[in-house]
């Protein structure tokens, strides 16, 4: 597996926990975000990623016999997924974020304790 | 012929049904749920009773291709186990109707009784590994509720927890065994199982395989604590007389006869398959061991339900030692003594009971002379204390005298150090011979002048202990009877080889027969001493470290204080603590897992194409910007750039759907984030430097396991595709009718999942028009 590509999930990762870690709540929601980027990016290394070409797509060109040897279906099924969700709990993290300011009228997170 | 599956299920099921309504019949019959207790147990009983001579499995198979099938295996020494517990079961429940009189809580304590005497029937009859566990973890749960029978008080909470404690962390132990059992199963019987009676069948084979796979001692090593916690073993014993707080008759039913007879169940039905000089030196060791150890403590005691519950761990010794002996007489005595100390044992905890129910006390100095106003309860208690004692011609010196046997057995042909087996076995005789005088002693002499007036025991109390004299009585005069009704045919399930088994008074000397005049003699000899020898034991057991109650107090203590100190370290309600704590810890159980299976790293493969790599360089860079960014604007816009980059990273990777869907959503991100952020104000605090390396530090070890977890499993390019992804894409059009695989996934082989899908985004729709506007507009109002 290229070094590159882990080393770009590898950061998404470690970026993401960092951000997750600071006190202004729109960071951490921020992290969470790039948390998500990089996961699904992970995922979709686990189904092997090679030059993409007109057979690769798993979109298949006929409805005939011959199915050539597409990317991983699976994976991209899952990542499909998983984006859709990660919209759904990122707003829903803001809509929160909104409502905890409005609230406490702070964004501090250690001040809720 | 095979046993009957209809009626196997029924006699086990039946229990738990009754249990279940239980609150029911209370209701409608009140004190009264004691006869029908009474009646299901006999039911069970009499269906049992039908099965005697059968041997064979039967299933009732539920996932075939998982190998998960509800397994009985019917016995000899199953049939006798069961029988013992729905038999005695039925004479517990008849005297709890009296002896529970008045009590508030009937209907829980009939319910559990109930759902306990399933349980046992269940690890009786069970042959599938995980219906075993199932069942042993039952009983314990069963016997938590009844010992803790009286709620408000401290010292039965206290006995409950302890019981639990020790028998479920015994159950754990078992757990694991039953595991190595399954793995071992693979070479041995060509497929994986659970099936404890195919197991058995080919013990040679299993035996061969676990010792091949260095798990033979282990496997031995855990199901001896299992069985020791379960059948009060020492240094396990203690639970037992603290267990002694439940109601007598819960005392007779589960600490004398049926719950703590599961270890020793256990061991008889692994004995054909472990045998070995291992496990010789394991149970004949622990056994002979806690048979001194529970005998002396039972003379120490001054309390009569505790001299009973001593002299049970005592006698659970003896039977767990004569399984340990290889030779033949090691089965014969420990299947003839679970059928004689259940029928003595539990008749003389109910007498205990009807001692304490009139005689208003339980000590043992302030009794005597009780025979005058009980005497059907002292001649009961005569015939069982004997028998306890070994005394011929009472049953239980048979089985002592097959003990002796098998330990000079041993002895003689092994010679050396085997010699302290007999010795032993000898020591522990004469101290049963003392304790069993001293608790006969309670019913013999005069009543003393200031005692209170002794009340006539009620015909209901004493008619069920009287059953089991009675049961006594016909095997000490002619236990052939029972050899022939069913021990014999427990002895074949749990000897190896041929085993006939004789019982009977001797007609000739032989050293059993010296071993057996000795303990007698010397014992009564020892009773006459009783008061110094008492205080001997007393003054050489009360030392601290002594006792294992000491060691387990410490050990509880030492744990709530422990994590007491612990808990606020990892939860202390601030997100960042949380966040560490279990981001550190997954990422180190993931490298601890890979450092265990993976030998190193692979070879570096390709790299990936020019445009993909500067595709995800741009990524990177935008998501340091994230990090590093002036103002949350600044923030939002390199997060977009970030999510537009992979974006294009899904285009080059061969999933167009993926950048579509990724194209939409994170242009409809940061018009939410853009409006979002706009009402917040930013928030600069100062971050100290050490937070900022204690963070830097947490979320550096998170990125360096991605990373290589990403080197260390992710597929190379020109690997095959996965045999899921191969259906998929050759399935796709003659099952789905589409040419979109991707598409076909998820409307149509995962179309649920889809379904649960969408069914997140409405919840979270939702919520998100509940914290905006309902909420606004209730606050205007």
């Amino acid at each position: 597996m290229s070094v590159l590509l882990a080393a770009v999930v590898g950061g998404l990762f470690a970026i993401g926990t960092f951000l997750i870690l600071r006190r202004d709540l729109v960071k951490v929601v921020l992290g969470v975000a790039v948390l998500t980027q990089g996961a699904n990016v992970y995922l979709i290394t686990m189904g092997g990623i090679e030059p993409g070409s007109f057979d690769t797509v798993p979109v298949l060109a006929t409805h005939g016999d011959y199915v050539p040897d597409t990317a991983d279906p699976l994976v991209q099924a899952l990542v499909l997924t998983a984006i859709v969700i990660s919209f759904g709990t990122t707003a829903l993290a803001l809509a929160l974020t909104y409502r905890a300011y409005q609230e406490n009228e702070t964004m501090d997170v250690h001040q809720w304790r | 012929m095979a046993p009957d599956l209809s009626v196997i299920t029924v006699a086990v099921a039946l229990p738990f049904v009754a249990a279940a309504a239980t609150p029911l019949l209370h209701r409608a019959l009140g004190e009264r749920t004691g006869f029908a207790g009474a009646v299901v147990a006999l039911a069970s009983f009499g269906l049992l009773l039908t099965q005697v001579g059968e041997r064979g499995a039967v299933s009732f198979v539920w996932v075939p291709s998982l190998d998960v099938a509800a397994r009985f295996y019917v016995d000899g020494w199953a049939l006798l186990f069961a029988l013992l517990a729905s038999g005695i079961g039925a004479l517990v429940f008849a005297y709890s109707r009296s002896y529970m009189h008045g009590d508030e809580h009937l209907a829980r304590y009939y319910a559990t009784l109930l759902a306990f005497m399933g349980s046992i029937l269940g690890v009786a009859l069970a042959a599938d590994l995980v219906l075993v566990f199932l069942f042993w973890e039952l009983t314990s749960v069963a016997s938590f509720v009844l010992i803790g029978h009286h709620t408000d008080s401290d010292a039965s909470r206290y006995s409950a927890r302890m019981a639990m404690v020790v028998t479920v962390g015994g159950g754990l132990c078992l757990l694991a065994g039953l595991l190595v059992l399954a793995v071992a199963a693979d070479p041995a019987l060509g497929e994986r199982t659970f099936d404890l009676s195919a197991m058995i069948a080919s013990a040679d084979a299993m035996e061969a395989a676990l010792r091949e796979r260095g798990l033979f001692v282990p496997a031995l090593a855990l199901f001896g604590v299992a069985a020791g916690a379960k059948s009060a073993q020492v240094p396990l014993h203690f639970w037992l007389p603290n267990a002694m707080v439940a109601p007598t008759p819960v005392s007779a039913f589960l600490h004398s006869a049926t719950m703590v007879k599961v270890g020793i169940y256990f061991v008889g039905r692994l004995r054909p398959l472990l045998l070995s000089p291992e496990w010789t030196y394991l149970f004949a060791t622990v056994g002979l061991l806690t048979m001194t150890v529970g005998a002396v403590l039972a003379v120490a005691a001054t309390d009569v339900k505790q001299l009973l519950a001593y002299s049970t761990a005592s006698h659970l010794g003896l039977m767990v030692a004569a399984f340990g002996f290889e030779n033949a007489y090691g089965a014969e005595a420990g299947s003839f003594h679970l059928l004689s100390h259940a029928a003595f044992k539990a008749a003389l905890f109910l007498v205990a009971g009807i001692v304490a129910h009139e005689a208003g006390t339980r000590h043992i100095d302030s009794l005597s002379g009780l025979w005058r106003d009980l005497p059907v309860t002292a001649a009961i208690a005569g015939v069982t204390a004997l028998s306890m004692a070994g005394i011929p011609p009472f049953s239980g010196f048979y089985s002592k005298e097959l003990l002796f046997e098998a330990a000079y057995e041993l002895a003689h042909y092994d010679g050396g150090l085997t010699w302290v087996f007999p010795v032993t076995a000898v020591i522990a005789s004469v101290f049963t011979v003392v304790y069993s005088l001293r608790f006969l002693s309670i019913f013999l002499g005069d009543r003393p002048a200031d005692a209170d007036p002794v009340h006539r025991a009620p015909a209901l109390l004493v008619a069920p202990p009287a059953v089991l004299a009675l049961v006594t009585a016909v095997v000490s005069v002619s236990p052939g009877v029972a050899v022939d009704a069913i021990v014999q045919s427990a002895v074949d399930a749990t000897a190896v080889g041929d085993a006939e088994l004789h019982v009977g008074l001797p007609d000739h000397v032989s050293p059993p027969v010296v071993m057996s005049a000795i303990s007698i003699g010397v014992g009564a000899a020892a009773y006459g001493v009783g008061d110094r020898l008492r205080a001997g034991i007393g003054a050489a057991t009360d030392r601290d470290p002594l006792g294992a109650n000491w060691w387990y107090d410490r050990l509880l203590n030492g744990a709530e204080a422990a994590s007491a100190r612990v808990s606020p370290l990892i939860h202390d309600g601030s997100l960042r603590t949380y966040v560490s704590w279990s981001v550190t810890a997954a990422a180190a159980l993931a490298l601890l897992g890979y450092a265990a299976t993976v030998a190193g790293l692979p070879p570096v493969g390709r790299t990936v194409p020019p445009t993909m790599a500067l595709v995800l360089a741009v990524a990177g860079v935008a998501a340091v910007s994230v990090m590093v960014a002036p103002s949350h604007v600044a923030e939002v816009l390199t997060l977009s750039i970030l999510g537009f980059m992979v974006a294009i990273f899904y285009i080059l990777a061969s999933a167009p759907d993926l950048a579509l869907t990724q194209l939409v959503v994170e242009t409809l991100v940061l018009l939410i984030f853009l409006l979002v952020i706009e009402q917040l104000p930013a928030f600069y605090g100062d971050i100290p430097r050490g937070v900022l390396a204690r963070d830097a530090a947490v979320s550096l070890f998170v990125g360096v396991t991605v990373f290589l977890t990403v080197l260390l499993a992710g597929r190379e390019a020109t690997a095959e595709p996965t045999a899921v992804a191969r259906y998929y894409a050759t399935e796709a059009v003659p099952q789905g009718g589409g040419t979109n695989v991707v598409n076909v996934i998820l409307v149509d082989f995962r179309g649920f999942d889809t379904l649960g899908e969408i069914v997140v985004i409405a919840v979270a729709a939702i919520s998100v028009l509940v914290l905006i506007i309902m909420r606004n507009r209730g606050e205007t109002q």
